[in-house]
């Protein structure tokens, strides 16, 4: 696995099990599921005043505010439509599921749940896309605090779109090994010319970021992506903000995946050591019998 | 608890790993604890040969990915309960946690349980992982049975919250008998006994095997297993039963319809004696396994015999069951009176010893059945990382890295002054 999936499984194969355990006639039983995912978010799958047939799936993030400013609730409304309801107290979105009036298009309309999180992330991006597609310059740079400690800014100019993550490292050698990663990030606009262009500080942030109250430490870092119209156009956008939304656990989770690889490498390293070691003992200097039981003395 | 994400919890099973995130009252996720990964067939050890270049490291799969994957070998991390390769383990882990949790390691505390008799080595490794690949913010480790006791309070009021009892743990393939005594497990006492769901499953396939003729060879091992899980029961004197069957077949004996997985065909079995005979191994096992003629509650009963004498009576009034194969209806019943029988047979033979002059007080036997036993583990995890009192008694990653692993050896017990 290299890259990181965007749906979540849990609300997806809950819901897929509860669609079709009604189809098949079983009696719907009550459910409550609390589920994380990247980015604190937090899934709630619940039944609505104890109505068994009614499934509502609740999304909290904790920078919801700062995405409806960029029209995170028009494009919910866009996706999920009439399925939109109030939302549950301490959550931002729900969506409710009817299992007496389940959509023809069952398994499309769960995938979509699974998306949630990713719809909402979305509604920056795609603003940002269009103010380039416009030649928007004049607008803001959207700042979404997206975790704690660590930031997104989106800004777009005419001819292109800035994406700047801010990340923490919690540990000095994530740091290093986020580095070396990188690098070769930037290395891969060298084998897929059609690559946006990433460039990675440590410490210190990017130009753009200048002048603002961007944190500098010794274990922030910022990658910044540039998105030209090619990766913005309404064909391709959809796959660039799928990938550009996961970035940063993309990074995370290949420090991960580094260290563990170094760590096997050790072991079998180790392992070799030992053998070696053990070759190297001394030999126990017992009297080698012939068979007929006489001893051979060595004369040297 | 208020701002902070639940817990991640993950029980390592040989058989099947159970996923998910405290509070809730099922696992997330039960998928098989198999990996498929690609190994070249160079000379060499194992550790070795795994090496390979550029990203081939990410190219494996886990849970039920790994049996549809072709051209990947299939391995077992976890043998017995224990964990065998750590490298495979890492992986594995890596997966459950991106893959299924879609959980950032460095935001969640996680609960991980291990067998009881678990080396304290092992300890420290799972806690280097831990730590340091995944960065997690705090850990711990808990025993298995200990997580099971705590799964029964679910069903008992909050007095009789105790961490003291028997655990019957029945999975697939064996099952274990292990007394815990205030969160402790008793090791020197544990026994195990090499009857579980499996053999269950293989008696029933016999039966019908010997009887029925219109199921496909290549399905009998499906078919029993459906039938055990659908149709099987406990009942209290088998001589009663068959009688039952005989005198009111119509009522009793149940039908089994199936459809051969390549013809389509239906075929129908009729299911008879093997619904009670099926499960009655555990009291009689001299039926399918020569070797071993033990009944379940003797060997419960010899189980806390051998105990210390000042945590007998306890043990008798709190044994858990924990498990599939325990799922039967009316295990606990029968279980209970068994014991209870061998019990009373004891203090009367006592009495008649010391002339009637002492008479010794009853023991109370006492099986506890509640909802959550298929996956009482899990849940007893899932139930404790919900409680503040979790985040006190975790490992933390600043105690890892003042003190090192040695910390995770040892994991206090919690959870009793609720």
């Amino acid at each position: 696995m290299i890259l990181l999936d965007i749906n979540n499984r849990v609300v997806e194969e809950t819901l897929t099990v509860k669609i079709k355990n009604s189809q098949t006639g079983l009696k719907n039983e009550s459910i409550d599921i609390t589920v994380a995912d990247f980015d604190g978010v937090l899934y709630h799958i619940s039944n609505v005043n104890g109505d068994k047939s009614k499934i509502r799936t609740s999304i909290s993030l904790k920078f919801y505010k700062q995405l409806q400013e960029h029209g995170a609730d028009e494009l919910l409304r866009r996706e999920y439509g009439s399925h939109l309801i109030t939302p549950e107290p301490g959550y931002n979105v729900s969506v409710l599921l009817d299992l007496e009036d389940i959509p023809q298009d069952w398994q499309g309309f769960v995938k979509k749940l699974g998306l949630l999180k990713r719809n909402c992330f979305a509604s920056v991006f795609e603003k940002y896309f269009d103010f380039q597609e416009k030649g928007d310059e004049g607008q803001k740079r959207a700042v979404i605090p997206y975790r704690d400690d660590e930031t997104l800014y989106v800004e777009a100019k005419a001819d292109r779109v800035t994406v700047v993550f801010s990340t923490r490292f919690r540990n000095e050698d994530d740091v290093i090994l986020g580095k070396v990663f990188m690098q070769e990030l930037k290395e891969g606009l060298r084998a897929s010319h059609t690559a946006p262009p990433v460039l990675f500080s440590h410490r210190e942030p990017p130009m753009e970021l200048q002048n603002t109250d961007a944190k500098v430490d010794n274990n922030v870092g910022y990658v910044t992506f540039v998105l030209f119209p090619r990766h913005t156009s309404k064909a391709t956008r959809d796959n660039t903000i799928n990938l550009i939304h996961m970035f940063r656990h993309y990074l995370h989770y290949h420090i991960k995946c580094s260290k563990a690889y170094i760590q096997s490498r050790m072991r079998a390293k180790t392992s070799d050591f030992l053998k070696v070691l053990n070759r190297a003992r001394p030999e126990k200097a017992t009297d080698k019998k012939t068979m007929s039981g006489r001893v051979f003395v060595r004369r040297d | 608890m208020d701002g902070k994400l639940p817990a991640c919890v993950i029980d390592v099973g040989t058989g099947y790993t159970k996923l998910g995130f405290a509070a809730n009252k099922e696992p997330q996720f039960i998928i098989p604890s198999a990996i498929a990964i690609k190994e070249t067939a160079k000379v060499g050890d194992t550790t070795s040969r795994r090496l390979n270049k550029g990203v081939e490291d990410l190219d494996f799969f886990i849970g039920d990915e790994a049996f549809d994957a072709t051209g990947y070998a299939i391995k077992y991390p976890v043998r017995h309960g224990l964990v065998e390769d750590w490298d495979l383990m890492e992986k594995f882990l890596e997966q459950c946690i991106f893959k299924y949790l879609h959980a950032e390691p460095e935001d969640h505390y996680f609960l991980l349980t291990e067998p009881p008799l678990n080396t304290p080595e092992n300890r420290e490794y799972i806690a280097e992982i831990m730590f340091e690949s995944f960065n997690v913010p705090g850990l711990y480790i808990a025993v298995q049975a200990v997580l099971a006791l705590a799964a029964s309070w679910a069903s008992r009021s909050i007095e009789e919250r105790t961490l003291t009892g028997i655990v019957i743990d029945s999975g697939d393939g064996v099952t274990h008998v292990i007394p815990v005594a205030e969160g402790y497990v008793i090791g020197s006492c544990i026994k195990h006994i090499p009857i579980a769901g499996r053999n269950i499953t293989y008696f029933i396939q016999s039966l019908l095997r010997e009887r029925e003729i219109g199921i496909p060879p290549e399905q009998s091992l499906e078919t029993a297993k459906a039938i055990k899980e659908k149709y099987c029961y406990i009942c209290p004197d088998i001589a009663k039963e068959f009688a039952k069957y005989d005198s009111d077949p119509g009522k009793w004996m149940k039908r089994y319809d199936g459809s051969n997985s390549v013809t389509k065909q239906p075929f129908a079995v009729d299911v008879g004696y093997e619904r009670f005979l099926g499960p009655e191994i555990f009291f009689h096992p001299e039926f399918s396994n020569p070797d071993f003629t033990i009944p379940l509650s003797q060997i419960v009963d010899d189980v806390i015999q051998n105990c210390p004498i000042d945590v007998r009576r306890p043990l008798y009034d709190n044994i858990v069951l924990s498990g599939g194969s325990t799922m039967f209806k009316d295990f606990s019943r029968r279980l209970q009176r068994d014991i209870k029988r061998t019990v009373d047979a004891r203090l009367k033979l006592s009495e008649t010893l010391g002339g009637g002059r002492l008479k010794p007080k009853p023991i109370d036997v006492q099986v506890v059945s509640h909802h959550m036993q298929r996956y009482a583990v899990w849940f007893g995890g899932s139930m404790l990382a919900s409680t503040p009192e979790f985040y006190t008694v975790c490992h933390t990653k600043e105690d890892y890295e003042e003190y090192g692993p040695s910390i995770c050896r040892h994991n206090p017990v919690f959870g009793t002054m609720t």
